[in-house]
């Protein structure tokens, strides 16, 4: 094999090196065999660098082709989607290993590296992970770069800081391409992430399953006020309006049961300075937005639903930005549509009976419905009633029943759920609502940071003249919960992420953890914000703002201007001639005499003495002669006869030699 | 990967392809830069017989500290060299490649490459070096030397016609050079008779020019040249003579090498450019 076919040992090793560190930020999404892939390569081509084993036959490849894509298909039971895909993809790059025999296959191996890179984000964009995919194609591009040092066995760190001052050099120019490439729409749909569990507040609600989010610390959106913060009891953030009980469950009405007229919100007087703000919300694998009632959207791509919620058309992916304007105090549906009366105030035949005789009693000892509504309340808050995360089950027949009076224990989708019904018996329209209620204030940022134990179920009811009341049953029985969240809530029973016992909020009272935490969580909203919420629309107006206006000449000339730039001093380090290192002034001023005559085209050979350079020099250029000869004999004295230099007599010899250079001046022949 | 960033609207895809695009474009620079700064001096140039290899040097210096690796040396018809300079400044690379006929033989310009650092790109250059090889005649075997007796013994002359040593008469035959005819001797009445001349036949030989009248002028040098190798080979002291130009008899390598040279250069004007 010609020596550039060779595949150095350090390449090898980087080339292992990248191998794992690609395929470990997949870990945990992929099948655990996969990995004893990479284990099983690995170890097979270092056996075969050492000479023990030899790369596998053509069966062999065959087989182990043929059985990770059966692996793959019964892992996943499918070989379409993205994790399949991406699946395959890295097992490819395993086996891989076992082919590179060969410069070419070592560019296939890493170049896939590069690509794995990118599938990377594709499941997430958040800063850890970008952080860490820079290490990865430093790693790679180290690998590149040993494959082209040929011979060389020992770790060098000559290597990896070649890759790095190459990487960091081409940053500023990609931040430049990022911002300035123009963004075009999808080419085609892609295969999305088929099996990414959704997260967050369902379409349908049983009873456990927000005391379930209520377990997790994962964040659910951050919100930006651009004005003051209204106080946490005031941050209802609707997300889902469940208008129908069916089987034991809450659910939002369909689409396609909703007759056309009722399709469209009824609009709402929205008079005086509403509330702004901004929310990116985390990939739920869902279409909900989250927003305080009531909510105009002001970012395209965001639709506001009959019940006024807001959702997006598409599947939340990735992180979502929206912007939204907010009249909390406006009326909702003043005047009731006779079907959407009848739909909020359906209730199964003949369950709970007990709920329903209780309610009918209350409603006849009350003046109104609003009456009707605080002698509900009143009596959770009077009896004792008890909020649990981890309340006691409730049978499948009549649950509000045995809820009401018998466990008396629930989280606040029970008492949401307990209430509706009750208000539905007695002929008030009502209906649950699901969502975020508070949020953790950052002080870093002013941003409002809602996690999933926010999540939160409450009511509303139809009043004559008010339209929706928001009324929230949890408040009564717990009146922490709303105004302090859910760790004062739940303080004497001790639940509060009691399943995560690692999770930095535990550590809120240890400051500095928390100051870290609320400047990562800073860092991480303004990463989310300005990055990967950087679109088309926002490239347009960055553009606008910065270049005012855009054309293609313009588009180019900043683009070349300005790698231009950061190009030049790049080009300048590497280029420029760095002076031979001479050791003395003599060495110094004879070189510079040296060039001067190189430059009329009398350069020094090689292991021509000093003495036969000036002779020839002194020959090819008569009347320059005397000088030639007068600072050969200087630099001859000074260099090769130190000795015979007197003490002190050496300074002025040097001075004398550096003065005749500089008058030494061969014109061009 | 800019398909999988437009598609997914994906971008830290974006970054990252952007990222690997504008490391191509400095590798660029780093690429030239392998290159850049260094100098290359022509050695030497072995000499060889027609269809041989001639071993070319070539001596490669940095100008900067810097490191280079994976610099690839070639002629278009030679050996191929890879060198890294790492350690020290300068590397001495031997390149070999066939020569072809009699002369100097000037193997075209040296082209210099690398991909290094990301094999994305190659960097390459292509160097004019003064730098030829001699190119001996092709030795061809000739069973005899024509009017040669490498036996003789000692001070034995034979007549060799254009030789300058007179030796003796004989009588005149028709066809004699008139410039020969011995005026004197007929002007006593001695009869018409030519002057001979001739060379002493020593232990040693002298290859002739015109040992092979009548051939073509490289036939002549390749049967020369083969024996000048034959002789060389038995240990025999021999010696040139060329039109215009006379080797004394001699041996050994430094003989050859002249004798070669003599041969190799017989006829063209100085070094080609």
């Amino acid at each position: 094999m010609k020596p550039d076919q060779q595949i150095p040992r350090n390449a090898l090793v980087w080339i292992v090196i990248s191998l794992f560190t690609l395929v470990a930020p997949h870990a945990g999404r992929i099948p655990l065999w996969v990995i004893g892939v990479y284990v099983f390569a690995a170890f097979w081509r270092i056996m075969v660098y050492q000479g023990r084993w030899s790369f596998p036959g053509r069966w062999v490849k065959a087989g182990l082709i043929i059985s990770s894509f059966v692996g793959i298909y019964l892992s996943y039971g499918s070989l379409i989607g993205l994790e399949p895909t991406v699946a395959l993809l890295l097992t490819a790059f395993a086996l891989k290993l076992l082919e590179l025999a060969r410069r070419q296959d070592g560019y296939v191996l890493l170049f896939l590296g590069y690509f794995i890179c990118i599938t990377e984000f594709l499941f997430s964009q958040d800063l850890p992970i970008v952080v860490y995919s820079l290490l990865n194609v430093t790693v790679i591009t180290t690998g590149l770069v040993a494959l082209h040092r040929p011979g060389e066995n020992q770790f060098n760190r000559k290597t990896i800081r070649l890759a790095t001052v190459m990487l960091l050099q081409a940053l500023p120019l990609m931040v430049v391409l990022f911002f300035l490439f123009p963004r075009i729409g999808p080419l085609w749909t892609v295969p999305i992430k088929s099996h990414t569990a959704k997260t967050g507040v369902s379409d349908f609600m049983k009873p456990g399953d927000i005391s379930r989010l209520g377990k997790s610390d994962d964040v659910a959106f951050r919100a930006e006020f651009s004005g003051d913060i209204p106080l946490a009891a005031d941050l209802y953030w609707r997300g889902l309006v469940f208008s129908v009980q069916e089987e034991g469950a809450w659910r939002s009405l369909r689409y396609y049961n909703i007759p056309a007229t009722e399709r469209r919100p009824r609009p709402v007087d929205t008079s005086g300075e509403p509330l702004a703000y901004q929310v990116i919300m985390e990939p739920t694998q869902q279409n909900w937005l989250y927003s305080l009632r009531y909510a105009r959207p002001v970012s395209p791509g965001v639709m506001t639903g009959p019940d006024y919620v807001l959702f997006s058309p598409t599947e939340l992916e990735d992180e979502r930005l929206y912007t939204v304007e907010s009249w909390p105090d406006a009326e909702l549906e003043p005047e009731l549509s006779e079907w959407r009366r009848e739909i909020e105030l359906r209730l199964p035949e003949g369950e709970n009976p007990e709920t329903v005789a209780l309610a009918r009693r209350l409603r006849s000892e009350s003046e109104s419905d609003a009456a009707f509504v605080d002698a509900v309340l009143g009596r959770f808050t009077r009896e004792s009633f008890a909020y649990s995360l981890n309340p006691p089950l409730l049978p499948d027949l009549n649950p509000v029943d045995a809820f009401m009076f018998q466990t008396r224990n629930g989280f606040c989708e029970h008492y949401a759920a307990a209430f509706v019904v009750t208000m539905r018996a007695a002929g008030v329209p009502a209906r649950v609502v699901a969502g975020y209620q508070g949020g953790e204030v950052n002080p870093v940022n002013r941003t409002v940071i809602v996690h999933q134990f926010d999540a939160h179920a409450w009511a509303e009811v139809w009043l004559a003249g008010r339209g929706w009341v928001r009324v929230d049953p949890t408040a009564a029985v717990s009146p922490d919960r709303v105004e302090w969240g859910l760790e004062r809530a739940l303080a004497a029973e001790g639940s509060f992420l009691s399943d995560s016992p690692l999770s930095l909020i535990h550590y809120r009272g240890v400051a500095w953890v928390n100051t870290l935490r609320l400047q990562y969580d800073a860092l991480t909203y303004r990463w989310q914000g300005w990055v990967n919420g950087f679109n088309r629309d926002k490239q347009f107006q960055l553009l606008n703002d910065v270049f005012g206006g855009i054309s293609a000449r313009k588009f180019m000339l900043v683009l070349i201007g300005s790698w231009a730039l950061i190009l030049a001093p790049v080009a300048f380090s590497l280029l420029r001639r760095r002076e031979r290192r001479a050791t003395s002034p003599a060495d110094r001023h004879y070189l510079a005499f040296c060039d001067k005559l190189s430059r009329v085209g009398v350069a020094r050979e090689t292991g021509e003495t000093p003495e036969q350079y000036g002779a020839r020099a002194a020959r090819n250029m008569r009347p320059l002669a005397g000088q030639i000869e007068q600072i050969t004999r200087l630099y001859s004295a000074l260099a090769y006869r130190p000795l015979a230099v007197a003490e002190g007599r050496q300074n002025t010899l040097e001075r004398e030699l550096g003065r005749c250079v500089r008058d030494f001046r061969p014109g061009r022949r | 990967m800019l398909i999988i960033a437009i598609n997914y609207q994906n971008n830290m895809s974006f970054a990252l392809t952007f990222l690997l695009a504008t490391l191509f474009v400095v590798g660029v620079l780093h690429t030239y830069a392998n290159l850049s700064g260094l100098t290359i001096r022509a050695l030497r140039a072995s000499p060889a017989f027609p269809g041989q290899q001639s071993e070319f040097s070539v001596q490669l210096e940095r100008g900067h500290q810097r490191d280079h690796y994976s610099l690839h040396l070639k002629w278009p018809d030679s050996s191929d060299a890879w060198v890294n300079l790492t350690d020290q400044d300068m590397v001495q690379v031997h390149l070999h490649l066939p020569v072809g006929q009699r002369g100097w033989y000037s193997p075209g310009r040296l082209l210099l490459e690398s991909t290094y650092p990301l094999g994305l790109l190659r960097c390459w250059t292509w160097i004019d070096l003064d730098l030829c090889a001699m190119v001996y005649p092709q030795p061809l075997a000739c069973p005899e030397l024509p009017g040669l007796a490498t036996d003789q013994p000692d001070g034995a002359a034979i007549p060799i016609a254009g030789s300058d040593d007179f030796y003796g008469f004989r009588d005149y035959r028709e066809g004699d050079s008139l410039r020969q005819i011995h005026w004197k001797g007929l002007a006593r009445g001695q009869g018409v008779q030519t002057k001979q001349y001739g060379a002493y036949a020593d232990r040693c030989v002298w290859l002739d020019w015109e040992m092979f009248a009548g051939m073509g002028t490289e036939r002549r040098l390749s049967h020369l040249c083969y024996w000048a190798l034959q002789f060389e080979s038995r240990d025999e002291e021999y010696g040139l003579r060329l039109p215009g130009l006379v080797l004394e008899p001699g041996i050994g390598e430094r003989h050859r090498d002249r004798v070669l040279q003599a041969l190799a250069l017989y006829g063209l004007e100085g070094r080609p450019r």
